[in-house]
């Protein structure tokens, strides 16, 4: 194979329209799939993030109650009431009351500081009410201290406000707060005027939230002691037994009806599985993974079909010339090669102007939107993408190039 | 040097079959200056085009410079293009994106030879067709018969065992083409073998010898009917006009 960087070089620099061009739209292209890629990754790596639960067997119900007028002490009955009638049931290993559950989309969320009188707060946490059934139901896996004691679960009404004297952290949180490993028996304090004490460590636990901000405080979770008793309503999060999710889904809600008709399920969402619930809280990473994935691959057909379409116009306007070329001695591995090489040399181009777009695009993101730092590896990949899909797309009018006999030498235009 | 011998070229279509050369015998030897010469569509350029090894035959032998070149591959066919023979084409090819110096050594870098020895040839090969100083114009600003003698430059860088000529002054005006002719002559004194197909019987004159072909053959023209006929039919075709 005989390389000639030089000569192509030359030729190159008469046809500058067409190269800058081309060049241009593969360093628009390689920014914008770095980045794309980056997204990509990150919505992916979202949606198997571990929640902690065990989703295999949970479910949740979503119950409101139709009367708004009762007392506390009246809808907490209810709830203990609800909460007996689930866990009496054949299929179900545990039930608990719970304020909001991992990955439900969004819920209640406090900033953690270490002293009363700090401004400006060390973290942010999200928040779980729940019993000393709590844990078992979500079948969280609690690695350090111990769970509640059922005499540490005070009962909270409609926005009524407490802070609990005993706490249990994600492991996250207490990393974060307490990071020389001794989280246990230290305290802390979370949009309240009195500490809670770290009783309890789970991990991991996952925020409701899956959005930006949530990212920003990864894992970090509080479980308070503390069973709803609002009148507006209640989750019960119910741990069915191995293989029996479906049956227990389904025997749940006739078995809260049964104690109660005053309350409202939605037939449509009321009770989800970890399943549905995944699937509903990632509809939009996945399709944004999903987005990004079509302009990619939209953007990377266009630049192949710009690279095949230019190509074939030189090669169509360079007929005689690579016949001249044959002609001279030119094998046609030797045209072959001189078409891959210029490729190479404008895509090289286009590739070196992309790495420094895709640079500057991922700063804009980071400040615009809080992105994080792109990794080396996915410039990496984009340019190996890049001059792959140059070589692939150059290849077909190469070839054809390569096909052009020398007897074209003699042929008049 | 060139040896054909029964040589045929037949161009196929499903329904018919035209021979451009049929049994067509030519034998130039080591320095010869060979004019090929006949009417158009005679078969001149075919013979050229195969000689050169531009394209295949369909029958018959062809030793050039002792190889018999029917069953050689394209890369071969190639190798011995680039290392025994020298084009110089009617429409001079030169390739418009590169300047002088760089088309003149197109051949060279096909052939693997190193910078050095490529710049030594390259300018030697210039000077010998008085276009040194013009080593970095490009093609579109030189005149035809500039061009013509860097085609002739590209053709000698390479010291080629034969020179194929189609057309050379075909292009040019009568000054210019005065002037390739010379250098050719003067080529050719030096030790050259050339073969030039050329329509022009004053240009063929210089030539040391002349080998005429009508309807795909070499004919005698002091013998063949058909050359007389040529004649008739060209005369008639001066008289209508």
């Amino acid at each position: 194979m005989n390389i000639q960087i030089r000569p192509i070089l030359i030729a190159l620099r008469r046809h500058k329209a067409g190269t800058a061009l081309i060049a241009l739209q593969i360093a628009l292209t390689l920014a914008i799939v770095c980045n794309a890629l980056f997204i990509i990754h990150q919505r992916l790596a979202n949606l198997s993030q571990a929640s902690g639960v065990d989703e295999a067997n949970v479910f949740v119900i979503s119950n409101q109650w139709a009367n708004a007028d009762e007392s506390t002490s009246q809808v907490d009955a209810q709830v203990r009431a609800d909460l007996l009638a689930l866990r009496q049931l054949p299929g179900v290993l545990d039930a608990a009351p719970a304020s909001g559950y991992p990955l439900q989309g969004g819920g209640w969320d406090n900033l953690v500081t270490m002293t009363l009188d700090q401004v400006k707060p060390t973290t942010d946490a999200a928040v779980y009410l729940g019993d000393e059934h709590f844990i078992n139901a979500l079948g969280l896996k609690l690695v350090a201290g111990r769970n509640f004691r059922p005499d540490e679960v005070s009962v909270v009404g409609t926005q009524q406000n407490i802070t609990p004297a005993t706490v249990i952290v994600s492991k996250a949180l207490a990393d974060r707060l307490f990071p020389d490993g001794k989280a246990l028996g230290k305290s802390f304090y979370a949009m309240g005027t009195t500490p809670s004490t770290i009783i309890g460590i789970i991990d991991p636990l996952h925020r409701q939230g899956v959005d930006l901000s949530s990212n920003r405080y990864a894992g970090q979770s509080l479980i308070w002691p503390l069973r709803s008793a609002d009148v507006r309503g209640i989750h019960y999060i119910v741990r069915a037994k191995p293989g029996q999710l479906a049956a227990a889904m389904r025997e749940a809600p006739k078995a809260l009806l049964a104690q109660s008709r005053m309350r409202i399920i939605d037939p449509k969402d009321g009770i989800q599985d970890y399943a549905a619930i995944r699937q509903k809280v990632f509809e939009t990473d996945r399709g944004m993974a999903v987005l990004m994935a079509i302009i990619c691959v939209v953007l990377l057909a266009v630049t192949a079909a710009g690279i095949v379409g230019l190509t074939s116009f030189w090669v169509g306007q360079r007929r005689k010339q690579i016949g001249v070329r044959r002609a001279l001695g030119a094998r046609q591995r030797d045209i072959l090669s001189y078409f891959l090489t210029e490729n190479l040399l404008i895509t090289g181009g286009g590739v070196l102007l992309g790495l420094l777009l895709a640079i500057c695009m991922n700063l804009w993101l980071m400040l615009r939107f809080a992105s994080q730092p792109m990794p080396m590896a996915y410039l990496i990949v984009g340019v190996l993408l890049l001059l792959v899909l140059g070589q692939g797309a150059v290849l077909a009018p190469a070839l054809k190039a390569s096909r052009v006999p020398p007897v074209e030498a003699t042929r008049s235009v | 040097m060139l040896k054909m011998t029964h040589l045929s070229k037949v161009y196929r279509t499903e329904v018919v079959e035209t021979y451009a050369l049929r049994d067509f015998n030519i034998d130039v030897k080591e320095g010869e200056f060979v004019a090929v010469t006949g009417p158009s569509g005679s078969g001149k350029t075919t013979f050229l085009t195969i000689a050169g090894l531009l394209e295949t035959f369909t029958g018959g032998q062809y030793h050039l410079d002792g190889i018999e070149v029917s069953q050689l591959d394209d890369n071969a066919r190639s190798k011995i293009r680039n290392e025994k023979i020298g084009f110089i084409f009617q429409a001079f090819n030169l390739i418009p994106d590169l300047n002088v110096f760089d088309n003149v050594e197109v051949p060279l870098r096909y052939r693997g030879m190193k910078a050095p020895e490529r710049k030594e040839r390259i300018m030697g090969a210039l000077e010998r067709v008085g276009l040194a100083s013009r080593a970095k114009h490009y093609p579109a600003e030189l005149s035809g018969g500039q061009q013509q003698r860097v085609a002739i430059a590209r053709a000698l860088a390479g010291s080629p065992r034969l020179l194929l000529a189609d057309e050379p002054t075909g292009n040019l005006d009568t000054q210019m083409a005065r002037g390739v002719m010379e250098l050719l002559e003067e080529i050719h004194r030096e030790g050259a073998t050339i073969v030039m197909v050329t329509h022009d019987p004053e240009l063929a004159a210089r030539a040391q010898r002349n080998v005429h072909i009508i309807d795909g053959q070499v004919v005698d023209l002091a013998e063949d009917p058909r050359f007389h006929a040529h004649v008739v039919e060209a005369r008639q075709g001066q008289g209508r006009s």
